[in-house]
């Protein structure tokens, strides 16, 4: 495509996109919905339920006749109604495309390199993307942003909520998690012999992968080095009270001598890499198959990392093992395609296999453009033996819990977030309209760039 | 009239003439046939032509629907299936697929090709027709792909996993042939500094491939004539296969599926049939359908379109999950498919989604996985119903099928079971690994 095109093509998008970046509405005053059915998650469905939004939280949660509704709260009618909590998607590439086809609107990943720990995306987080306002109109108040894994360490992860003015608004946590893929996928220097170059094998990557790390454990070595020294240093010239005499003068005089100790140089890359060596923050691991995944689960222990798995799609004949993990798997997404030798169902039927094992799990759409489909994901896996509140709770609570916001979100609970949906029937279910939504406590008009050409055409 | 091209020689090509190339009537292997008659009963029938029946049966023999209804009789032979009152549904037709071609889907080497002919691509043995199935599929068109402005000639397969290729192949579906237009034909040829690599690439390319056509015809029609009237010495033009593909869309022998997205690309197609004389069966993805529906409909074209996929291309930027309902209320003939292994599987909850985008009823959203995919493959006397007379493709479902959590239970062929979810390993009657 030439420049040119580019760029009188994207015009129009910029124009809505700024129309409808201003799309909060701002809250006056506390908003009561009452007489719908609460999914509240954590504590059941109540009938005929009240739900109290002011200042961004949930202030008040129960049936009709528990809740006192504040005297000057806007009372929305919602009866007939199903209220739950906005959807959190545990992986997507929101704000990170516009036209998947059109390079130039897409920031993915960086190529150069399979170790690139160092890139967030946040530094490419499109807030006004067009995409975004679609997926939040069906409910998805939240969600992972994460870099294309066609690389072993392709950057960090943050967690966004899908409204506000700026990206400051949107990135509620920066570096929220870090991929770590090993699914064969990674290897893209096979071809002939002659053209390979390091790495270009499982072997190749691994290595590459465990130096990353052991220069990451030098590098933290040599910056704790140089804190103690800078430590004894600061502590010597600190206590060294002016002295007269003429012995002290000379002792001075030595150390004067000595300069204060240098800094290593920084190195963002392997800097980046500490917070996971330390286990302050989760990698998640990418896998498709069991070799795949017992192989990164092992590099993953040599560093002793903190991880929950990714996938895993392929990896029916070693669940006992997962579950022996004691770790939460984003699984899917169970659309994904069944290998030759396997059922029709051996991925549809993964998320009921892995929570009849006690595995928490959490879904993504690992998208953009079809985020917005993610509740029908689990709807269709409790066709294949998930229990319906296991499935409600994938994309709630246990994705909160796994990306450690569940005090502010993922469910219908006193003093959380305010993230609340209303719809006119079941989540999970694609015939479900989505009606109304709150994230942090302000309502989203239901109105996006599709809803605008709908509503062009159809009363022309 | 289904067309069976083997490799064909060209003195062969020259003694079929310029009529039909080769209509061969196909040694059909029987299937593994069971039961010759079944009833079914018990269930709820969605029929897409006549509302739902709770607590039907549909008596079928000899592959063939025979009867359905609240009171079915049924011989005492025949084999009887209590659906336990699960819904019954004709079984789901896709319009647009690319499955069990090996890969070869693009002859992207020119781009007109319209003498590519799929079945030489088709690989029965492919486990994505058993994916298809097992998702409900009972019939798929297979289609070349939109690399070239005019592509090849379409396959239409039923999903008869484990059965002979022969047998997969849908005796006396018409034949259909791939057009394409947009970014796909630019961008192929485009890459190579050919033309096309604009849209005005694109339609002169066509143009002037349909112009030649007409060349081609002309000549013949002047040799025959020479012929009728007596003249000994005159000489047959040259057999042109590509050319002869052309004249039969031009004496309108092919439905033409043109894979299209924007609205003046569509309009455009339409005014370029008119101006050729021939006719358009289907626009596919037709994602901007909802801007230009009237027109549509006054052509008497149809679409094959996405429920909400929309952004992946430029073209696909003003896409709308509404589109499929708006192009159906202004009178286009509107049918979802897959495009993909994929969506291939779970068609039924694509069409769902028209239920919430637009308000479709659900015999309307079923009807776009069904009888309306029937017509875009001029297949609707044969499949697409549960109505007397029509090929027993049947889908039982556990769920309800229009929703999240519609799964098939069996799925039928000509009134066999080719597919039965509680069936160990991959739960096919007629099908050994290995075969």
């Amino acid at each position: 495509m030439r420049k040119n095109d580019v760029f009188s093509g994207l015009l129009p998008f910029a124009l809505v996109a700024l129309f409808l970046c201003v799309s909060v509405v701002a809250q006056q005053k506390p908003v009561a919905l009452r007489g719908g059915k609460l999914l509240t998650v954590t504590h059941g469905t109540i009938e005929n339920g009240v739900l109290v939004i002011e200042n961004g939280k949930i202030v008040a949660v129960g049936a009709a006749n528990s809740v006192k509704i504040p005297k000057d709260s806007r009372v929305v009618d919602v009866s007939g109604m199903t209220v739950y909590p906005g959807l959190i998607d545990s992986e997507t590439q929101l704000g990170l495309t516009e036209i998947q086809a059109e390079e130039m609107t897409n920031d993915f990943i960086e190529p150069s390199d399979e170790i690139m720990p160092h890139m967030h995306v946040y530094d490419a987080f499109h807030a006004e993307s067009e995409l975004i306002p679609v997926t939040r109109c069906n409910g998805i108040t939240n969600a992972i942003v994460a870099p294309g894994s066609r690389d072993t360490l392709p950057g960090q992860d943050s967690f966004i909520q899908l409204a506000g003015k700026t990206q400051e608004d949107f990135l509620l946590v920066r570096d929220i998690a870090m991929p770590l893929n090993f699914s064969g996928e990674q290897r893209r220097n096979q071809g002939s012999f002659e053209h390979r170059k390091f790495p270009s094998t499982r072997m190749g990557l691994a290595a590459q992968l465990r130096q990353a790390f052991l220069d990451a454990q030098d590098y933290a070595q040599k910056w704790s080095d140089y804190e103690k020294k800078k430590t004894d240093y600061d502590k010597n010239n600190s206590n060294a009270e002016p002295k007269t005499d003429a012995s002290s003068q000379a002792e001075n005089k030595d150390k004067d001598k000595k300069q204060p100790p240098m800094p290593p140089k920084r190195d963002l890359k392997l800097e980046a890499l500490l917070p996971y060596l330390q286990g302050k923050k989760v990698v998640v691991l990418g896998t498709e198959e069991a070799n795949d995944l017992q192989a990164a689960v092992g590099l993953a222990r040599e560093f002793n990392l903190k991880f929950v798995l990714n996938h895993i799609s392929h990896s029916q004949s070693v669940l006992d093992y997962v579950a022996s993990l004691h770790v939460p798997v984003i699984v899917g997404p169970i659309y994904e395609d069944p290998k030759p030798e396997e059922r029709y169902d051996a991925v549809y039927s993964l998320p009921a296999q892995l929570s009849k094992r006690g595995v928490k799990i959490a879904f993504a759409s690992y998208g953009a453009h079809d985020a917005r489909n993610l509740p029908y994901q689990a709807g269709f896996a409790t066709a294949f033996g998930l229990p319906y509140e296991e499935a409600l709770r994938a994309i709630t609570i246990n994705a909160a819990e796994i990306w450690g916001v569940a005090e502010s979100l993922g469910s219908l609970d006193l003093g959380k977030t305010a993230n609340v949906v209303v719809a006119n029937g079941d989540p999970l279910d694609m015939k479900t309209d989505v009606k109304r939504v709150f994230i942090d406590g302000q309502e989203i008009p239901m109105q996006n760039r599709q809803t605008q050409l709908r509503d062009r055409y159809r009363n022309p | 009239m289904f067309l069976r091209l083997p490799v064909l020689r060209a003195q062969q090509i020259a003694a079929v003439g310029l009529t039909m190339i080769a209509v061969s009537t196909l040694a059909q292997d029987t299937p593994p046939t069971t039961h010759s008659e079944v009833l079914i009963r018990n269930a709820v029938i969605m029929t897409a032509t006549h509302g739902n029946i709770p607590e039907g049966s549909v008596y079928i023999k000899d592959g063939k629907i025979a009867a359905v209804g609240k009171d079915v009789s049924a011989p005492a032979s025949a084999t009887i299936i209590d659906a336990g009152g699960k819904y019954l549904t004709p079984g789901i037709i896709d319009s647009h697929s690319h499955i069990a071609l090996d890969g070869d889907i693009n002859e992207a080497t020119s781009p007109i090709t319209p003498h590519m002919m799929m079945i030489d691509a088709f690989d029965f043995q492919d486990k994505s027709i058993y994916h298809g199935l097992a998702g409900g599929v009972t019939t798929s068109l297979l289609l070349h792909g939109s690399a070239n402005m005019i592509g090849g000639q379409a396959v239409v397969i039923k999903h008869k996993y484990g059965a002979t290729r022969d047998a997969m192949l849908f005796l006396g579906a018409p034949r259909s042939i791939k057009f394409a237009s947009g970014e796909n034909p630019k961008r192929v040829y485009g890459s190579k500094d050919q033309l096309p690599s604009t849209r005005m690439g694109n339609f002169e390319v066509q143009r002037e491939a349909l112009v030649q056509a007409q060349d081609y015809m002309r000549e013949w029609d002047a040799y025959n004539a020479k012929v009728k009237n007596g003249d000994k010495d005159a000489t047959p033009p040259k057999h042109d296969l590509k050319m002869e593909a052309l004249a039969d869309v031009l004496r309108g022998k092919l439905l033409v599926q043109i894979h299209c997205y924007r609205a003046d690309e569509m309009l455009t197609e339409i005014a370029m049939a008119k101006e050729f004389g021939y006719k358009l069966r289907a626009f596919h993805h037709a994602l901007e359908a909802y801007k230009v529906a009237d027109q549509l409909a006054a052509a008497g074209v149809g679409i094959a379109t996405f429920s909400d996929w929309w952004g992946f291309k430029q073209e696909a930027w003003d896409a709308i999950p509404w589109n499929a309902v708006m192009a159906m209320r202004k009178g286009v003939k509107v049918a979802i498919k897959s495009d993909s292994e994929d969506f291939a599987r779970r068609l039924n909850q694509e069409a769902a989604k028209t239920m919430r985008y637009g308000g479709a009823t659900e015999q309307e959203a079923l009807q776009m996985i069904t009888l309306n995919a029937a017509w875009i493959i001029g297949v609707e006397d044969r499949v697409g119903s549960i109505d007397v007379g029509k090929d027993a493709d049947l889908v039982i479902w556990d769920g309800y099928p229009l929703s999240s959590y519609g799964v098939p239970n069996r799925v039928f062929i000509d009134g066999d079971v080719y597919f039965d979810r509680s069936l160990p390993g991959l739960g096919m009657p007629h099908y050994k690994e290995g075969m």
